[in-house]
């Protein structure tokens, strides 16, 4: 408990400072206009008497730009509210005191934080706004931005969307489109961010999820999100929120979306095994050993890089069915032969009928690190090619591995034996069929003959 | 007199039942596979299984094959060991002799006209070629499916491409086989004017007087000369037994019809 005399001072106290208001107020000048003020502010050479830390030393005001300004109508004093005419150092304007709404978006975002982060200072609301050359939000540009992330500004500047932005395009994404508004702006690290892993597919989905927008803007994919959220990365992310899984930007990258068309992107056709890579690497590596990893380094557009057995956005778990099936027909788009003759056996047809419990191409010439016959590393290597056969037929002796794969019986000089065999059947069958095609085309006229004619007769023969 | 006489003893038609049974088996599992490209080879593999389902159907029906293929060797055994004559020459045996390739052109001219029909004995030319085409046929087929169906055994022995050879012949002696039976035989046996739509004979064993004296007429005469006709007697065959050979007999034609088609079709896409 507080002793009396205590609880005597308190009172006195108070009753001190509630005279002191009246008291201090009336003797107060009207508020300054702004012209009061400007007639030492608009002083280009007017600065502070001491420097103060983190403040301009300029006390000049361009009043011109702040009539012009969103502030334009405001005196001097609604901001800088204590503000006489002289006047010794003001107390720092808070922009909050009437932008109340602006404090508590701000709150927790990435530009509310109230300390210096990585070197980068707080970002005060001038940092965007300006000063006295007040903006509007409607005003403001991606060179607002720009003032403290110039990097990315320049990024997007020569970025697909940057561009179509340029050229008057109202369509392609700015900042906002992707971070959102800036006062609630979340860094990408923040999981209510749009930006954040796991949620920046649905960002990038308010566009390209529409076909139409595809469309106008001659995007070739026009599904792109519903086939990246069925793929084994889209599952990953939607449905396991799995930070490691890719997301949009880790194949097309962020602020400098490129289209796949020009080398410089990430998803062109030659840095495909790079960008995959960077999270593939164990497979990169594989691959660039492979013939395919070979052709594709030296230039040659016909090698497949990744995205043309596991296609791009529709990427599939390699266990399953009907992707193994369909890598089938994806190496028989180069390998046109070999599958043809692939499907003359017991292996090519099975899979045809659709079941994988046989040879596959991977089974025997592997996946990403396919190496030619000739290297003795290879599968199919004549060193390796019993141990190849043997994962599927235990007790396959070498001279089970005399089996030609891919026999084409019409290939006289490779496959004589075959060639003479397929030539005698064929000659059998057209032999067979010839000679009775023929006896059956005679008698059947004949056959008609006799019937109508035992039937005139009465039955009798 | 007008009756009928025994052409097939029951063995006979036993025998020609597994061959049925286990041809059309042998059919319906096995063109899937040859024909895996076509939307029916695919459509009738999945109804039956898939192709590891109809892989092991399909054995079945070889074992069957060689099953009535060892049975057929053993009658023929027996008929040398109970020193039956005719086995292998005269009008008994299966055995081409020359009078074949006589009646052979004979009804060649018959067919444009150019003389009278051959008088056929018990069995003519078309009857003997079937007869050894199953042999030809079984050996063949069976062989080669023995081969693909023991790979790892077999290449102990002989060289790998053995099994490019065996899925060559398998394949194009299969066709060959179902092409001939689902249209030559079916026309020459079944479905030509005189026997449409069908000929009961190989599941009745019977024949009717007026049809052995048609189709038969040397055998009909050799066996009333020698007086041994009536030895093969018989009584009409019984409604059941008819309507039993209707049932199998349509059926297996219908779907030897439909398979050659689907087969043709797929040959003219």
């Amino acid at each position: 408990m507080p002793s009396p005399v205590t609880w005597a001072l308190g009172v006195a106290a108070c009753l001190l400072a509630l005279a002191a208001v009246p008291a201090a107020a009336a003797p107060a000048p009207a508020a300054p206009k702004s012209d009061d003020c400007l007639m030492c502010h608009s002083d280009k050479d007017l600065k502070r008497s001491k420097p103060v830390s983190g403040r301009p030393d300029s006390l000049f005001v361009d009043g011109a730009a702040l009539k012009a300004s969103a502030h334009g109508g405001f005196e001097c004093v609604a901001c800088h509210t204590t503000g006489t005419a002289p006047h010794e150092a003001l107390p720092r304007v808070r922009c909050a005191d009437c932008h109340d709404d602006v404090r508590a978006t701000l709150a927790g975002g990435a530009h509310g934080r109230p300390a210096t982060v990585a070197g980068k200072p707080a970002p005060a609301c001038t940092s965007c706004h300006g000063v006295h050359d007040v903006k509007r939000a409607a005003a403001m540009s991606i060179d607002t931005c720009g003032g403290c992330h110039a990097r990315q500004v320049g990024l997007y500047r020569d970025s697909v969307h940057g561009r179509e932005r340029a050229r008057g395009g109202s369509e392609a994404a700015t900042c906002r489109s992707c971070h959102g508004p800036a006062h609630a702006l979340r860094a990408r690290t923040d999981p209510q961010a749009p930006t954040y892993h796991l949620n920046l597919p649905r960002t990038c989905a308010q566009c390209h999820a529409d076909s139409e927008l595809a469309r106008r803007h001659n995007i070739t994919v026009g599904n792109v999100y519903q086939l990246y959220m069925d793929s084994i990365h889209g599952r990953a992310v939607s449905k396991s929120g799995l930070l490691v899984a890719a997301n949009c930007s880790d194949c097309h990258g962020a602020h400098e979306i490129q289209p796949r068309t020009a080398p410089t992107s990430r998803v062109y056709r030659a840095n495909i095994p790079a960008t995959c890579g960077g999270c593939h690497a164990g497979v990169r590596h594989d691959y660039a050993e492979s013939v395919h990893g070979l052709a594709v380094a030296k230039g040659d557009p016909r090698a497949p890089v990744c995205t043309d057995c596991h296609s791009a956005h529709q990427i599939r778990r390699t266990e399953a069915a009907p992707w193994q099936l369909e890598v089938i027909r994806e190496c028989g788009t180069c390998h046109a032969e070999s599958l043809k003759t692939y499907r003359d056996t017991f292996h090519g047809k099975v899979t045809a009928l659709g079941f994988t419990r046989v040879a596959k191409c991977a089974d025997c010439h592997g996946s990403h690190r396919i190496l030619p016959p000739a290297d003795q590393r290879s599968t199919v290597a004549a060193s390796n090619i019993l141990g190849t056969c043997r994962q599927c037929h235990a007790s396959a002796t070498w001279k089970f591995t005399e089996f030609h794969p891919h026999a084409d019986p019409a290939d006289r000089v490779r496959f004589p034996k075959l060639y003479w065999t397929w030539l005698a059947m064929t000659a059998l069958l057209i032999g067979t069929f010839g000679f009775f095609g023929l006896h059956t085309a005679l008698w059947l006229p004949r056959s008609l003959w006799e019937r109508l004619r035992r039937r005139r007769n009465g039955g009798e023969s | 007199m007008s009756g009928h006489y025994f052409r097939l003893n029951l063995y006979h038609r036993i025998l020609h039942g597994m061959v049925i049974f286990s041809f059309l088996g042998l059919a319906v599992t096995g063109l899937p596979l040859k024909y895996a490209g076509s939307g029916w080879g695919v459509w009738l593999s999945h109804a039956l299984g898939g192709p590891f389902t109809t892989g092991y159907l399909h054995r079945f029906f070889a074992v069957v094959t060689f099953l009535y293929f060892a049975l057929h060797l053993g009658y023929v055994a027996r008929l040398v060991l109970e020193r039956r004559p005719g086995v292998f020459w005269g009008p008994d045996s299966m055995v081409p002799q020359l009078h074949d390739a006589v009646q052979l052109v004979q009804h060649m001219r018959y067919f444009v006209g150019l003389g009278p029909r051959p008088r056929f004995g018990r069995w003519a030319y078309w009857e003997k070629f079937d007869y050894w085409a199953v042999f030809w046929g079984v050996s063949i087929i069976g062989g080669s499916g023995l081969l693909l169906w023991f790979p790892t055994f077999f290449a102990r022995y002989l060289p790998g491409w053995i099994f490019n050879i065996a899925i060559i012949i398998h394949s194009d002696e299969a066709l060959l086989a179902v092409g001939f039976i689902f249209t030559v035989h079916f026309f020459n046996v079944h479905l030509r004017p005189e026997k449409f739509p069908m000929d009961p004979v190989i599941f009745t064993g019977r024949v009717h007087e007026d049809e052995f004296r048609a189709e038969h007429p040397a055998e009909y005469e050799r066996l009333k000369d020698a007086g041994r006709l009536e030895l093969f007697a018989a009584d009409p065959p019984p409604r059941w037994l008819l309507n039993f050979s209707r049932v199998v007999g349509f059926s297996s034609l219908a779907i030897g019809t439909i398979l050659i088609w689907l087969i043709i079709a797929t040959a003219l896409r």
